[in-house]
């Protein structure tokens, strides 16, 4: 007898017992998910790094009170933002995850999408619990940095897998410092340009989006040796 | 046999270091399996856009080309060096094989601190090779001097604590989030550091590496003072012992007595170490170059005058160093200069030579115009000045012109060969016809009393006509802030006016007229409307 043949239990034999039938279960996949992506690790972290907004604010951590200098410190701290984000993708499970997961894309992008916004969130609420003023650039300065980051993060995430994909935001912030210092002017360069800049905003979108495409589809990658 | 027949468990070896062979494999395991090299693309970027490129704006100046090591490259490094060495530290912890790990026969420290050493390895390796691209090409164009040493050694040693701050975080908290976290605490931390030593918040920030631009001439005149470079290096040696200490504390539970008493000798030391080079920061004094001596109110110190540690200070280090100028002959006046700074001999001729041209022949016009060191020149009141202190001054018998390194255009701050021309005519103007007030140490312009202001006025007229004689037009005096005197905008209208009469005179007529006036001219007895 091969398992071709089965189709129906055999005669005498007991049937299997049936799988409990859970109350939700779209809920416990979405908690399973956000627990093997250590989303609330996530969260607290991304809650520390409000806290540091805060502290460097309050105490003045920034090399000045206005222009490039000012940024330095809060760039930095987005950037760190944007890496834990982009650690948050690396699953343990890999591939039979992949196999079994039919709402995994989504998932993806859920987690992906709202961990920005909780980034986003937590620094602003950094920022403006030290200075009323909030931060030197605004918060639509926060925002189009900390996406545009988020999504180099992402995208790094896909390349490198998601322990070592806080190396593109990292990176690329140590640049943006430099820009900043050196007063470049491109868009590529947007943690640089005033929040106002559609060609910042426009840059930042674009590498969000495409941060986020390529999590949804294809999630981080699974490096061999972890 | 049974279990209960096993021999019972020798008692754990005393410390006893790896045999070479075995820490020499252990090594180069850890140096083949390290991800540091993978960053080297992106470390050299950043090399090229940031610290090379800075230091190839400022003058081919050993000391000042130096200083881009630790001021730029450090940074530079900070964060891929904790990142690294922190997701190295993790490496046993995020992979649960901890247990497999501990049960070798080597302490787990010793294999801790291959892993370590073999970050640190490769991270030096990329700062030295970065270094090695700088110092040669500045070595093709230099006109004198050697390489300094100290900044190297020092950023080596910055490089090595941070990288046993980043891989003991990792290895004591070895979560997926320790790698970013630290290589951002870290990077916030050395912004702070730089921040504090360039504010001067205290003299411990001279433990900073990342600190302030030093003067275009440091270590030209004098030898640059090592004082600072030697506690930081005790500092940071110290840390990285007391850092890795921790972890041997940490990790050496399971291991023999002598393990772990070679592990606290190790820490004390690196404590005693660190403490020692906090108390001797707290000593640290900026003192003028080749003296050692504190400021005074006569002599107030540059911003960027070297830092001296009394308890360290050589006083080999306050001896000039011997070197021969190279001089160009201008309007009869020959011009000297600094080896160090011989390409920028015929800007200094193509800007001192039309001034001399113009005071040749009457009374204090200076003989000899040579290069002295920056902040050597005692401040009288109404010379240009640059950041507080006298571009340059005459001074002796016969007169000779002083002028400094301070105006050389760094291209890193936006300086023009034009504007070190024009700063330069105006230095020796000011020199030679002193407005008479004294500037603040901040460099702003001197602002004169009302009671003052009228005697000042027909000297700041003849200073700002002296350099439009000599094609410095009012509006780029204004630009570049040449006249360091800033009157009543009534009276400084009437200057100007004044100004531009006096310079649209025949030179023979104003050159009498000066010649004849001069002396009443600078004592503060000629009025605007007397000026022809």
């Amino acid at each position: 007898m091969t398992v071709t043949g089965l189709r129906t239990p055999a005669p005498g034999g007991s049937a299997a017992p049936a799988a409990p039938r859970l109350r939700w279960p779209g809920l416990r996949m979405t908690w399973l998910f956000l627990a093997s992506r250590r989303v609330p690790a996530t969260l607290a972290a991304l809650a520390l790094l409000g806290l540091v907004m805060r502290a460097a604010l309050y105490w003045h951590w920034t090399l000045g009170s206005r222009g490039a200098a000012a940024q330095a410190v809060p760039v930095l701290i987005e950037a760190g933002a944007a890496a834990v984000i982009a650690i948050s993708t690396y699953s343990p499970m890999g591939e039979p995850e992949r196999a079994t997961g039919r709402w995994l894309p989504w998932l993806r992008l859920a987690a992906a999408a709202g961990l920005t916004g909780v980034a986003v969130g937590a620094l602003a609420a950094g920022a403006a619990s030290a200075a009323p003023a909030g931060l030197a650039g605004g918060s639509l300065d926060l925002l189009r940095n900390v996406a545009g980051l988020a999504g180099l993060g992402l995208l790094a995430a896909a390349v490198t897998g998601g322990l070592l994909a806080w190396v593109g935001p990292l990176g690329y912030v140590m640049l943006a410092e430099i820009g900043l210092v050196a007063g470049w002017g491109s868009p590529l360069l947007w943690p640089g340009r005033p929040s106002h800049d559609l060609g910042g905003a426009l840059c930042a979108g674009l590498v969000f989006a495409a941060g986020l495409l390529v999590t949804t589809v294809r999630g981080a990658r699974d490096p061999v040796h972890e | 046999m049974t279990a209960t027949q096993l021999p019972a468990r020798p008692r754990a070896a005393a410390l006893r270091p790896p045999s070479g062979g075995t820490a020499w494999r252990l090594l180069r395991l850890e140096l083949r399996r390290s991800p540091m090299p993978w960053t080297f693309p992106l470390l050299a970027a950043l090399f090229a856009f940031d610290p090379y490129r800075t230091a190839m704006g400022y003058p081919a100046v050993w000391t000042i080309r130096a200083s881009v090591l630790p001021n730029k490259m450090l940074p530079d490094f900070v964060v891929f060096v904790v990142g690294i060495a922190a997701w190295v530290g993790s490496r046993d912890g995020r992979r649960h094989t901890l247990d497999l790990v501990e049960m070798t026969p080597r302490p787990r420290w010793a294999g801790q601190l291959a892993a370590w050493a073999a970050t640190t390895i490769w991270a030096i390796v990329a700062f030295l090779a970065a270094t090695a691209v700088l110092y040669g090409v500045t070595a093709a164009q230099a006109t004198w001097g050697g390489p300094p040493w100290w900044p190297v050694i020092v950023s080596c040693a910055e490089l090595a604590a941070l990288a046993a701050l980043g891989f003991t975080a990792g290895a004591l908290f070895p979560g997926r989030f320790t790698a970013p976290l630290a290589a951002v605490g870290a990077f916030v931390l050395s912004l702070e550091g730089f921040n504090n030593a360039v504010g001067r918040s205290s003299a411990f920030a001279v433990l900073s590496p990342t600190t302030y631009v030093p003067a275009n001439d440091a270590g030209v005149f004098y030898p640059y003072p090592p004082d600072v470079a030697i506690d930081q290096l005790m500092f940071l040696a110290g840390l990285t012992a007391v850092v890795l200490g921790v972890l041997g504390l940490a990790r050496s539970s399971g291991a023999g007595p002598g393990l772990r008493r070679g592990v606290a000798v190790l820490t004390a030391a690196g404590t005693a170490a660190a403490l020692t080079a906090v108390g001797l920061a707290g000593t640290a004094r900026q003192a003028l170059p080749g003296t050692s001596q504190p400021p005074s109110a006569t002599a107030p110190l540059s911003m960027q005058a070297p830092w001296v540690i009394p308890a360290l200070h050589d006083a080999a280090s306050d001896q000039p160093r011997p070197y021969t100028p190279v001089c160009q002959t201008v309007a009869a006046v020959p011009v000297c200069i600094h080896p160090a700074f011989r390409i920028y001999l015929p800007d200094v001729a193509a800007a001192l030579g039309p001034v001399l041209r113009v005071v040749a022949g009457l009374p204090g016009a200076p003989v000899r115009a040579g290069q002295v060191a920056s902040g050597s020149l005692v401040p009288r009141s109404g010379q240009v000045n640059v950041g507080g202190l006298p571009a340059g001054e005459i001074s002796g018998t016969p007169p000779a012109f002083s002028y400094t390194a301070d105006q050389v255009p760094a291209r890193a701050f936006a300086e023009s060969r034009g504007m070190f021309i024009t700063s330069l005519q105006a230095a020796l103007v000011g020199a030679f016809v002193p407005a008479g007030v004294s500037q603040p140490a901040t460099g702003a312009p001197a602002v004169p009393d009302r009671r003052t202001a009228p005697a000042v006025a027909p000297r700041v007229a003849v200073q700002e006509a002296l350099l439009i004689d000599v094609g410095v037009p009012l509006a780029t005096q204004r630009k570049q802030g040449l006249i360091a005197v800033q009157l009543p905008s009534a009276l400084q209208a009437q200057a100007d006016i004044v100004a531009q009469r006096f310079a649209g005179l025949p030179a023979a007529a104003r050159h009498a007229w000066l010649a004849r006036h001069l002396a009443a001219l600078r004592a503060g007895h000629v009025t605007l409307a007397q000026l022809p």
